[in-house]
């Protein structure tokens, strides 16, 4: 549920990015150019290939660095109970977060690994940090300097929701994004 | 004085006559086990005033509790016995005012007298002095059934022997130390940091503990004296469980520095002795045998979390635990009998109990206690303590291993983690 809602932000977050919403066509300067709503496709829109060709228009490095790496499209990851690799909809959002991170490349990123509570203090410490490696060992491979991010694990220390029960251990089996 | 083999007759006669212990529920561990009736006497204050007699009664009240905590014993008060029933009295004598802490003219200072008497015959077998201050009070009683219960049981007593573990929560986790019966809680760190796994050294003078520094997890030492701290080890990635070496000379540590988790001895300066495993699998958790021969350890090279042993070079490795999925923070006992552990039962997690060979496993708590987490042994390898959640947040527990009693040591809101019994 956290995963697929994870993966509809990214999408959203393509929509505006492209600038190519219900309100993209309305350009107001050059009404020749302009595009009747109808016209617009809406499917193929969100699977555009290279939509973030548009972003260096954007907010620039200094505007990311006062945000939460979560406002400009770097997602938290979750992983499944006592796993480390990376699920599908993971990867989606990984490479989105590498495209950033390669475009603005002065910004660095502090990885940390968490897990639910359920099980010893000790191998969630370990188990958390598999599960930073895997965020950072993915992003480099796509291209982004490893000295751009550090890893680090917290374990089930720092849940994100303290409550118990499998909705908020969803919640706290993550790799979660944070400026050093 | 009365010679070692008079007392263990006295000893036997008085197993004889003693009341049926509370039932035993680890009957399995060993054989049952009758506490002797230890019959606790008001203390005659001769001079002090209301403050004095005060101070009798803290005394009193430690001992009975630190002999009924021993296990060994079952304080009795007058009211539940008397000196022609028992064979074990404790008597004292109290004279002159306490002050709060130490002063300097000796000779102003209040004396304490307490003896351990047998009965019929009224023989002194224990007589004890102490220059009590109210600082120390409690201290002077811990003291004293320590002398009883190495007299009487001939191995030494654990009341003067204390708990570190982690409090708080979140961001902020400090390093808090509380006396083995629960009293005297003391904060000892205050770095605004999360801190975690202290370990007392084999001398109890240093703490090992974890920490993040900016984010970063590191290995420091802690001097319980002064206070100060040094790091050890701050390489990048974990830095996990530091265990003593018995020598007090290095540590165990797993480390992620070469990109996955391995066990390594450590020297205090931080210096690599020897790297034990190899392996792309992790591994966490060491801890020596008491005579330094061996590594237990946690390994999830099959796929989940397992203890396995190994000899102190990282040569002879071999798995130890094969029920149950997931096994992880062995701890060897001081007397080097058995292993506890935690393992993963339903949801929860349970403590449990092995041979060194992995024979003879047996479930400790159950699921009434909800998770059972971080074993640690009292130096009689009979109490041990562990931080359960079973109150819905983590507190430590004390169990008797042999009685299967637990008693709850610490209270408050915060959660109590990691903890480390000394030595």
């Amino acid at each position: 549920m956290i995963r697929k809602l994870g993966l509809l932000m990214f999408i959203l977050g393509l929509l505006l990015a492209v600038g190519c919403g219900k309100d993209a066509p309305v350009v107001v300067d050059d009404p020749t150019t302009s595009i009747p709503m109808e016209t617009v496709p809406e499917e193929p829109v969100a699977e555009e290939p290279e939509p973030v060709d548009v972003v260096p228009s954007g907010p620039t490095a200094e505007d990311y660095a006062r945000m939460a790496p979560q406002e400009y499209g770097i997602e938290d990851l979750f992983f499944a109970f006592d796993e480390y690799t990376l699920s599908t909809e993971a990867m989606m959002l990984l490479e989105a977060s590498a495209r950033i991170m390669k475009e603005h490349s002065v910004l660095t990123y502090v990885i940390e690994g968490h897990c639910d509570e359920r099980g010893t203090v000790e191998y969630n410490l370990a188990l958390g940090e598999k599960r930073a490696i895997a965020a950072r060992d993915y992003l480099v491979s796509l291209g982004v300097p490893a000295s751009q991010l550090r890893i680090t694990s917290y374990g089930e220390e720092r849940p994100f929701s303290n409550g118990h029960g499998e909705s908020a251990w969803a919640l706290n089996r993550r790799a979660h994004f944070s400026r050093p | 004085m009365m010679n070692r083999s008079l007392v263990l007759l006295l000893v036997m006669m008085c197993l004889t006559s003693t009341v049926q212990a509370q039932e035993v529920s680890i009957g399995t561990v060993r054989e049952a086990w009758d506490r002797m009736d230890i019959l606790v006497q008001p203390l005659d204050v001769v001079s002090g005033g209301t403050e004095a007699q005060e101070a009798a009664w803290v005394l009193e009240s430690v001992i009975g509790v630190d002999l009924d905590y021993s296990g060994l014993f079952k304080a009795l008060s007058p009211a539940e016995g008397d000196t022609t029933t028992v064979t074990f009295a404790i008597e004292g004598v109290l004279e002159g005012r306490l002050p709060g802490t130490a002063v300097t003219d000796a000779e102003a200072a209040p004396v304490l007298n307490l003896r351990l008497m047998s009965y019929p015959g009224r023989q002194v077998l224990l007589n004890k002095r102490y220059r009590p201050t109210w600082d120390k009070l409690r201290a002077s009683a811990h003291h004293f059934v320590d002398e009883v219960v190495l007299f009487l049981h001939g191995e030494p007593g654990i009341c003067l022997t204390r708990i570190v573990f982690a409090r708080g929560s979140d961001d902020r986790r400090d390093i808090h130390c509380v006396d083995f019966d629960g009293e005297g809680e003391l904060r000892l760190t205050a770095n605004r940091q999360l801190n975690l796994f202290p370990t007392w050294s084999p001398d109890n003078n240093q703490l090992a503990f974890m920490s993040w520094r900016e984010g970063q997890q590191g290995i420091y030492l802690l001097e319980t004296a002064t206070g100060e701290v040094r790091a050890v080890n701050e390489t990048p990635g974990s830095n996990l469980n530091p265990a003593w070496h018995p020598s007090g000379e290095e540590l165990l540590v797993s480390l992620s520095k070469v990109g996955q988790h391995e066990i390594y001895r450590l020297g205090l300066q931080g210096n690599i002795i020897r790297r034990l495993t190899v392996n792309p699998a992790i591994e966490i958790s060491p801890s020596w045998s008491p005579n330094g021969r061996d590594i237990i350890f946690t390994s999830d090279q099959t796929g989940a979390p397992q203890i396995y042993i190994m000899a102190a070079d990282g040569s002879n490795k071999r798995r130890l635990t094969f029920e149950g999925r997931y096994n992880d923070a062995a701890a060897w006992s001081p007397n080097g009998e058995k292993i506890v552990y935690a393992t993963r039962i339903g949801d929860f997690t349970q403590i449990v109990l092995i041979n060194p060979d992995g024979t003879n496993r047996f479930e400790l708590t159950g699921p009434e206690w909800r998770n059972c987490e971080d074993p640690s042994w009292a130096p009689d390898s009979r109490h041990i303590v562990f931080a359960s959640d079973r109150s819905g947040v983590f507190k430590l527990y004390v169990l008797d291993i042999l009685e299967g009693g637990i008693r709850q040591l610490t209270f408050g809101d915060e959660p109590d983690k990691t903890p480390d019994w000394s030595h």
